[in-house]
């Protein structure tokens, strides 16, 4: 126990390693950075010329559409369950999350496929009522289709966070302003929104980060957006430092909407101080308002979740002969151990990194580590370019040592490349339930063991890891989910002619294989569904 | 024999404006129970925390057993260090049995680590069914169990957080006892932070007042009561009475009479005389050393505090007897057991 030969307290292997994970989850980041630095490629001239202003606009217009649709459903049907008691409002409470499990491009090419010429809808008017319709019954193959597809399959992300917040919200607060004489709707318009209000925003911002980060649907739908350009750039036109000046602008709208949302949040947190807060009593109303708000429900449920999910349903049982084989489970397989591997790789770099943090002394590591879970907020198509151009550039390097007449790819075009890239955009949704389960078990437990002779290491083999295995489960499971459903990025890095679900039923979509497709897809949505569920079980539980 | 030492240990926290810790110097013998003692945010805990490894100095040397363990920013990591905790909030962990918590930190060479465990186990008061986990205890065994797997593995010094903070008043003189004998018969050295001074009077061989972070006194629980060595560690420990005397050749002149003492001589200008509540007897008659007039009695049960004024209206408040029968009496007088002297200004 010689002081000379113990090293400074600040520094040991868990900091070191925490230091290495966070460098190497930033690449990406960096890489564009340094990048937009380097004069643009033949193609930024054409494109800035030609087609930049339309990105612009599409993007733009996009994100307002699906903001103000999403606040508009999210907000009415979170008020909704949360105040009043109508027919199916318990059900409502999860129902109305469902559609988050529907990956916006199987919603895009769903609902193409209902409205066609060919589909159920044309088919019952021509056949049953002999209405004839020449080309689609409605258009949604533009951008108005693309802002209702995204605000289907995001308005959760606003119903879920305003909902909370609504019941967390003081029960007097609104009896004093039902007491001042107000109305329950200038209750609604004066008290319960201004303090819902940075939630809200919250969720809206979410979704406007998964809109940035949104392929399937406006490639589908033949808007150009952002992303979309991106892949032009790099697919059509090999040209990758035209794809990272997109890029960085895509970035651009991502740190503005952070910027926004946290400016608006600014220091104030509407919580309640005061903890004997009364959850909201529920106002009782006449049958007619009852029958409106069951409706208005009901309606929603339908169109954004289970009219399509029939659809996908019907249009498996009219395939799956011809489309499940051996083939199909290799694909359903592969699918599922490269979105495990990931959840696992995903889970162990957070526990190191969190791990890291709890061991030191220092409050502000709190921070740095956080840089590791920015990549939830970076588009997937940006951190594909970003980890393209470094592996390509490394494979150049290590096989020009090697023979200088015969470049060959060895970690761009691999499953390397593909696992890492999902482990910069997915780090955060493993991150934070482990966060949370670190936090639920507190230090002292982990001080103990040290204290009774157990290194840092087996102290996190016997005391922690057992502990916080509920949150390690979810991880993998919460990160699982996500990679199976993910495309733009998986689109951009995966090997030649590897296919997951998600690929397999956007190629199979897109080559007017919609029917086929719907296989996969069905794969993808029922095991989305599967941590909503789990989610909603526990937020239950804590509330009862 | 010396078993820790601290020597001028600083520490500061990032954020913090004001040192948690600093300038802070002692030595504690083998076998001895020393209590630290301060408000919320002296730095007791922390001082704890530094010495079990769980905090790092800014500077300052500390040695554990003739070890130097930590001297500035190096430092001994706490596995290595044979320290024995027992957290406030007693950190059992929770997926192991009783038995298992106890046999976690035992060598791994021991010839029969289970019978080490179960002997610890008796020793502390507990006999049976070690294969119960900590939830299904109550809290009191279970911080029974927390100081058994602390003294198991035979600590070089013994570490407890606010031992008695969680355990009602009725049953805290009880755990007490047990505590300081449990303590002594393992022959244990232990150091225990509180923010109680009855615990620290009661249980500790040595007391050692904090403020703001800086020692202000270490000493016996009696030279502590009676001879504070500052107005903040004798105010700690309850009210201190102060009359302002003028001293002659054989004594003090106060405003409730005189006083012949010897200590008079040292003294040429006005000093004060400080005493306790209990250090003053209190006659229901008049014609005493010292007379006073009643300015308020206030009965507590087992004891009655009176306060007297002088002509002034200057007041002290005496500790007396409950049975003592004040009523229908204006003046009373009383005398000094033991009082301090200092200078007035």
């Amino acid at each position: 126990m010689d002081i000379a030969k113990q090293n400074y307290y600040w520094w040991n292997k868990w900091s070191g390693a925490a230091v290495i994970i966070l460098m190497v989850i930033a690449v990406p980041v960096f890489t564009i950075f340094f990048k937009i630095f380097e004069p643009p490629g033949n193609s930024w001239r054409h494109l800035s010329e030609n087609l930049l202003a339309g990105y612009f606009l599409d993007t733009i217009l996009l994100l307002l559409g699906v903001a103000f649709f999403t606040f508009l459903i999210g907000v009415t049907s979170a008020w909704l369950v949360s105040n009043y008691d109508f027919p199916g409002r318990r059900y409502f409470e999860w129902l109305l999350i469902l559609p988050l499990g529907f990956p916006g491009y199987i919603m895009a090419y769903t609902y193409t496929g209902m409205l066609d010429y060919a589909g159920p809808i044309q088919s019952f008017l021509r056949n049953s009522l002999d209405i004839h319709i020449t080309g689609s019954l409605l258009d949604i193959m533009n951008l108005p289709g693309a802002v209702f597809i995204l605000s289907i399959t995001l308005f959760p992300y606003v119903f879920v966070i305003s909902r909370s917040s609504f019941l967390q919200q003081s029960k007097t607060l609104q009896e004093a302003s039902a007491l001042l004489g107000s109305s329950r709707w200038r209750t609604f318009q004066k008290v319960a929104l201004p303090l819902a209000r940075p939630a809200i925003v919250g969720g809206i911002a979410l979704a406007s980060m998964e809109v940035l980060n949104d392929y399937g649907t406006v490639k589908y739908f033949g808007v150009n957006t952002f992303t979309t350009g991106i892949f032009r750039a790099w697919f059509s036109m090999g040209d990758a430092t035209t794809a990272i000046y997109l890029s960085a602008i895509l970035m651009l709208f991502v740190f503005t909407i952070l910027y926004l949302e946290s400016l608006q949040r600014g220091n104030r947190q509407f919580g309640n101080a005061n903890s004997l807060t009364k959850p909201l009593e529920r106002v009782q109303i006449n049958w007619q308002k009852k029958a409106v708000f069951t409706t208005f429900c009901t309606m929603l449920f339908l169109i954004s979740f289970l009219i399509p999910l029939i659809q996908i349903i019907y249009w498996v049982l009219l395939t799956y002969e011809k489309v499940i084989n051996y083939d199909f489970f290799l694909l359903i397989f592969r699918s599922f151990s490269l979105a495990a591997g990931t959840g696992i790789a995903v889970v162990i770099l957070a526990v190191v990194l969190l791990y890291a943090l709890r061991l030191s002394p220092f409050k502000w590591m709190k921070n740095v580590t956080k840089i590791a879970t920015l990549g939830y907020a970076i588009p997937g198509a940006v951190i594909a370019v970003g980890i393209m151009v470094p592996l390509l550039g490394f494979d150049k390097w290590v096989t020009g040592i090697i023979s200088p007449d015969n470049v060959r790819l060895l970690l761009s075009g691999t499953l390397f490349g593909l696992v890492f890239a999902y482990i910069v955009r997915f780090m955060a949704v493993g991150y934070n339930p482990i966060d949370s389960g670190f936090q639920k078990i507190g230090i002292h437990i982990n001080e103990a063991s040290r204290l009774l002779g157990k290194g840092s290491t087996k102290t996190l083999w016997k005391i922690d890891l057992p502990l916080i295995k509920p949150s390690l489960f979810s991880g993998i499971l919460l990160v699982f989910v996500d990679v199976l459903k993910e495309l733009p990025l998986t689109l951009i890095l995966r090997p030649f002619n590897y296919h997951t679900l998600a690929t397999k039923a956007f190629d199979m979509a897109t080559n007017e294989m919609i029917a086929e497709s719907a296989n996969a897809a069905l794969i993808i949505i029922l095991t989305g569904i599967i941590p909503i569920i789990f989610l909603n079980r526990m937020i239950r539980r804590k509330e009862a | 024999m010396t078993i820790l030492e601290l020597q001028s240990v600083e520490k500061k926290y990032s954020q913090a404006e004001n040192f948690a810790v600093k300038d802070v110097s002692f030595k504690v013998t083998s076998g001895e129970i020393l209590a630290l003692v301060g408000e919320s945010g002296s730095g007791k805990t922390t001082l704890l925390r530094l010495i079990a490894g769980l905090e790092h100095p800014d500077n300052g040397i500390i040695y554990l057993s003739g070890n130097k363990i930590v001297e500035g920013r190096k430092s001994v990591p706490s596995n290595q260090r044979k320290v024995g905790m027992v957290f406030q909030d007693y950190a059992l962990f929770p997926h192991l049995t009783i038995l298992e918590n106890v046999k976690f930190g035992l060598p791994k060479n021991l010839p029969d680590p289970e019978k080490v465990a179960k002997d610890t186990l008796k020793l502390v008061g507990l006999s049976e069914n070690f294969s119960k986990y900590p939830h299904q205890l109550s809290g009191g065994q279970q911080q029974r169990v927390a100081l058994a797997r602390a003294i198991a593995p035979q600590p070089s010094i013994l570490l407890m957080d606010e031992p008695f903070s969680n355990l009602d008043a009725m049953l805290k003189d009880q755990v007490r006892e047990e505590i300081r004998q449990i303590i002594k018969k393992t022959g244990v050295t232990a150091i225990f932070v509180t923010h109680d001074t009855r615990d620290a009077l009661s249980t500790a061989d040595r007391i050692a007042i904090l403020h703001k972070g800086r020692l202000q006194q270490i000493d016996s629980p009696r030279n502590l009561y009676e001879k504070p060595v500052n107005a903040y560690v004798a105010n700690f420990f309850g009210k201190r009475n102060e009359i302002l005397a003028t001293p002659t050749v054989d004594g003090f002149y106060t405003p409730f009479g005189f006083i012949a003492d010897e200590r008079s001589k040292q003294y040429s200008e006005k000093v004060r005389l400080l005493f306790r509540p209990e250090h003053a007897t209190l006659y229901n008659e008049v014609g005493q050393v010292l007379n006073g007039s009643i300015f308020k009695v206030s009965y507590y049960g087992d004891h009655q505090i009176v306060k007297l004024a002088d002509e002034d209206g200057k007041r002290v408040s005496i500790k007396t007897s409950p049975h003592l029968d004040l009523s229908n009496l204006t003046q009373v007088g009383f005398s000094l057991d033991y009082f301090e002297v200092e200078p007035a200004f």
